[in-house]
């Protein structure tokens, strides 16, 4: 490949002034022809290596809770099973999902904009403090200190050195968004990028900001709540907390939202050589997720006592779902970013071609797309659906409710980071990726394997099962319950999906490790496994539609969703009267 | 051009019509699932109320207690069993690890549910009708209920209340006419003054009486979420033939025998944590406010547990 990145967008690297840090900081990518702060490729590398620990420190305490739940085997104790669960809960939601965007907002604030680090000693900082962090946590869940799940709501209490962990992670990662508009504001002065940032680091940008917003609302509730468990706070009102630690609960998965679509936008552009087909519409949806991003934290508290029902549609809504609406701007416009290349690049027959003859080999694309589909089909559909005041009442607490985010965070959030990791071995770790065979399937088999997870949870939340319970026989209760028989069905199936995806997560895990530590290293583009796309030429004239195919796509979603909605409303029109 | 500044001109670009109708097509959907919201509350019947009331765990618990006493009609597995008027307020309550009392509801009369956790946040779930609503301490919930259909209901909770969470279970039945009461063996049950021994402070109570003033107490309490009286173990150590027996406890690390007798149950009442016995070191029971009236009773209760 002859172009690279740098040359295909005809835009010079711009002359490094005298205030920059001496040359030898860099080295410049002989496959992007990016500038690489090397300081910040080594922050990038830890904090990525952090969150693949993290990683599988939460996939297998969720195969051991998957293989709990289902009765026949009933693996855990109770007490494990719960100690277990907010052990998960911290991992995944938390240190996987945080490390990894922190290595995102270093590469997206200094590779993409060819610009230093700030300060690349904070930066180690930052990384120790949330290493310490986790370890401090995980130490005191295990040793049986914490058992208060990852929402951790008073009055259950746990150990306050649990509560420091948590603490001391949030601090790191304030520290690594700080520094994020630190390298910003460097690239800025030093006019390293043209006129305005790229698509992919104005999404970051975005899930900084996010993150900035929820970490402070983090520390709101963490910080007495800590004090409380050291005696030194009386009490802590536990609708109070609830509302505020949802601020950060649901408000930082807005954080992974943005992260998540400026990675599909990335892929896109790596892949196919495309760009939103109109940046002014994606860059407007990126701020709708600041605007409202108080939205989905109310949807906490859709059934509880304390705020009106006035309050709950208001704040669940501001009366028209702008958030949701952010969300369906990207779900058109990332498919239609591959779209339109793919159709300049002369896959333009029918409505599907450009699917069909998109690089589906490459499991970072096939990744994105199964990304985008879960998102948008599983975890979005019912987002809403079960974010609505009404239809709360037929899930709230039930397994329905992990389920959906199964959906957004796992098939979405997670594969994204798994599949933009395949571009990340050769380009930031400079070593092949081995066993491309194997990666090839490996987006495939997590997709199918969370996606029945996900969907099972979802039925098994229908039909009443609660989340985080270690016994759905009640055995040692008063009385006892038995679910619809066709819960059988589900548990089986989410056993099978829970373990299809284990299999995948241990794939990826072992790619990852044996390239990074033992694969060959890149020497040069000719190693690159995966296509870096030239910019796809320009379109050659402007009638009709520009995206049919996904207009298309984007018409099933919406039937997808109508019949979602009225099978909700109708089962919830089916119980008992309630005002 | 995601990794690269975006082309001259990207902030006049004009949207494709395409973008365009999609764009329209999802803002009118948002807004009507604003219009949806509101519209269910003049036209459906299932929306969460918006009353709320202030209270504390003990003063909940004393009302609860009273109310219970007051309707209560029989026990079902050692919980008690309410039959509330329709139209009337109803006390329910969540604690670890039981809901209580039994409700025994008329199909299509409305009912003023007080609802209310006495310690940690439970999740209230009715099943199989599968209605969930977050309990906690200190707010009285009040959600009018109606029921739409006959038949025996199990209230599942669905928030992690602590390690016995899952035995957690309450039950309300709906009945259409009096015969139904048979479909759960509750016929015989009648309204009686809950007192069964008359109170008279002349004379002392008979032990007898007084076990059978303490039954009432376990069942008021709710200790029998914990600990049977028929030897099974669950939570809690069983109580029959616990009174006189020698148990081993913990106590600051130290692990000895110790008599059971009025003073060691007592004090593991008052101060439950004080000393433990050896194999529940992990179930800390929680603390039950109690008077030393029914005190006195409880304790001739266990003792009328023999083996």
């Amino acid at each position: 490949m002859s172009n690279t990145i740098q040359e295909a967008g005809d835009l010079q690297p711009a002359a490094v002034t005298a205030v920059a840090a001496p040359e030898q900081i860099f080295r410049t990518c002989d496959i992007t022809g990016f500038k690489v702060d090397l300081r910040s490729e080594k922050l990038i590398r830890a904090n990525a290596v952090a969150a693949v620990v993290s990683l599988l420190l939460a996939v297998t305490a969720a195969l051991l809770l998957v293989f709990t739940r289902y009765q026949p085997v009933h693996l855990l104790n109770a007490e494990w099973y719960y100690r277990l669960v907010t052990f998960h809960g911290l991992n995944a939601l938390i240190f996987w999902i945080i490390f990894f965007e922190v290595a995102g907002l270093y590469f997206g604030s200094t590779v993409i904009l060819n610009t230093r680090f700030s300060s690349p000693k904070t930066g180690w900082v930052a990384f120790w403090l949330m290493i310490a962090g986790l370890v401090i946590s995980n130490y005191y869940i295990l040793i049986g200190k914490a058992d208060v799940m990852l929402t951790s709501y008073t009055p259950l209490k746990a150990h306050p050195m649990y509560y420091l962990g948590v603490i001391l992670f949030a601090v790191g990662a304030i520290i690594a968004v700080v520094l994020f508009f630190g390298n910003l504001m460097i690239a800025r002065r030093e006019r390293t990028y043209g006129d305005s940032l790229p698509l992919v680091a104005y999404g970051f940008m975005t899930a900084a900001i996010i993150a900035l917003i929820t970490l402070a609302t983090g520390a709101i509730i963490y910080i007495p709540t800590f004090l409380w468990s050291l005696g030194l706070v009386d009490n802590i009102d536990p609708a109070m907390y609830k509302l505020i630690w949802w601020g950060l609960g649901h408000s930082s998965q807005q954080i992974n939202v943005a992260a998540m679509v400026s990675i599909w936008y990335m892929v896109s552009f790596l892949t196919v050589g495309g760009t939103s087909i109109n940046e002014k519409v994606s860059r407007t949806a990126f701020v709708l997720y600041i605007l409202f991003i108080c939205l989905a934290s109310a949807h906490h508290l859709l059934t509880d006592p304390g705020v009106s029902s006035a309050w709950k549609v208001w704040n669940t809504s501001y009366a028209m779902y702008l958030a949701v609406l952010a969300s369906m701007i990207h779900a058109f416009a990332v498919p239609s970013s591959f779209e339109s290349a793919q159709r300049r690049w002369g896959y333009n027959k029918g409505l599907f071609e450009w699917l069909s003859k998109a690089p589906w080999g490459n499991p970072a694309f096939s990744s994105i797309i199964l990304a985008v589909i879960g998102f948008g089909f599983i975890g979005g559909t019912t987002g809403v659906i079960f974010g609505m005041e009404q239809t709360n009442i037929i899930v709230h607490n039930t397994i329905a409710i992990p389920g959906h985010f199964k959906g957004t965070v796992v098939i979405g959030t997670t594969l994204t980071f798994m599949g933009i990791t395949y571009y990340l071995i050769p380009l930031i770790f400079r070593r092949k990726i081995v066993g491309m065979g194997w990666a090839k399937w490996q987006p495939w088999l997590f997709f199918i394997g969370i996606a029945l997870l996900s969907i099972s949870m979802i039925v098994l939340g229908q039909l009443g099962v609660p989340r985080r319970h270690w016994d759905s026989t009640f055995s040692g209760g008063p009385f006892t319950y038995n679910f619809n028989p066709a819960v059988d069905f589900f548990w089986t199936l989410m056993m099978l999906g829970g373990s299809i995806a284990f299999l995948s997560v241990c794939i990826w895990i072992g790619i990852v490790v044996t390239s990074v530590f033992f694969g060959p290293r890149v020497n040069g583009p000719e190693d690159m496994q995966l296509k870096i796309s030239p910019l796809a030429p320009p379109a050659k004239s402007h009638k009709g539609f520009e995206a049919p195919g996904t207009l298309v796509l984007t018409f099933i979603f919406l039937l997808v969703f109508l019949a979602l909605f009225f099978l909700n409303w109708k089962w919830l029109a089916a119980t008992w009267y309630v005002k | 051009m995601s990794l690269l500044s975006p082309a001259e001109g990207w902030y006049y670009k004009k949207v494709s019509k395409d973008e365009k109708m999609w764009m329209l097509i999802a803002l009118v959907l948002c807004i009507m699932l604003f219009v949806w919201m509101v519209m269910w509350h003049v036209y459906g019947k299932q929306n969460p109320s918006s009353t709320t009331y202030k209270t504390n765990t003990i003063e909940f618990a004393q009302l609860t207690e009273a109310y219970i006493k007051k309707n209560m009609i029989g026990v079902d597995n050692g919980i008690p069993v309410v039959r509330p008027e329709p139209n009337s307020d109803v006390f329910l309550m969540a604690e670890m690890w039981r809901w209580s009392p039994v409700l025994v509801l008329e199909v299509n009369q409305a009912y003023k549910m007080h609802i209310s956790s006495k310690d940690v946040v439970h999740g209230l779930s009715i099943q199989p009708v599968n209605m969930n609503f977050q309990v906690y301490p200190t707010y009285d919930y009040l959600l009018e209920f109606k029921p739409t259909e006959t038949g025996e209901y199990k209230v599942v909770c669905n928030e992690f209340c602590g390690i016995g969470h899952h035995t957690m279970i309450g039950k309300i039945v709906v009945i259409e006419k009096e015969e139904d009461l048979k479909l759960y063996g509750y016929e015989n049950m009648k309204k009686a003054p809950v007192a069964a021994v008359a109170k008279d402070d002349s004379a002392p109570m008979s032990d007898a009486d007084k076990a059978i003033l303490g039954e009432q107490v376990y069942t008021l309490k709710g200790c029998g979420a914990c600990h049977k009286t028929d030897g099974t173990v669950l939570i809690g150590p069983s109580w029959k033939g616990l009174y006189g027996k020698e148990e081993r406890v913990k106590e600051g690390g130290k692990v000895f025998n110790v008599l059971v007798d009025d003073a060691y149950i007592r004090e593991s009442i008052l101060e439950p944590t004080k000393k433990v016995t050896v194999g529940f070191e992990n179930l800390v029971m929680p603390q039950v406010p109690m008077n030393d009236e029914e005190l006195d009773y409880l304790i001739a209760f266990i003792k009328s547990l023999k083996d």
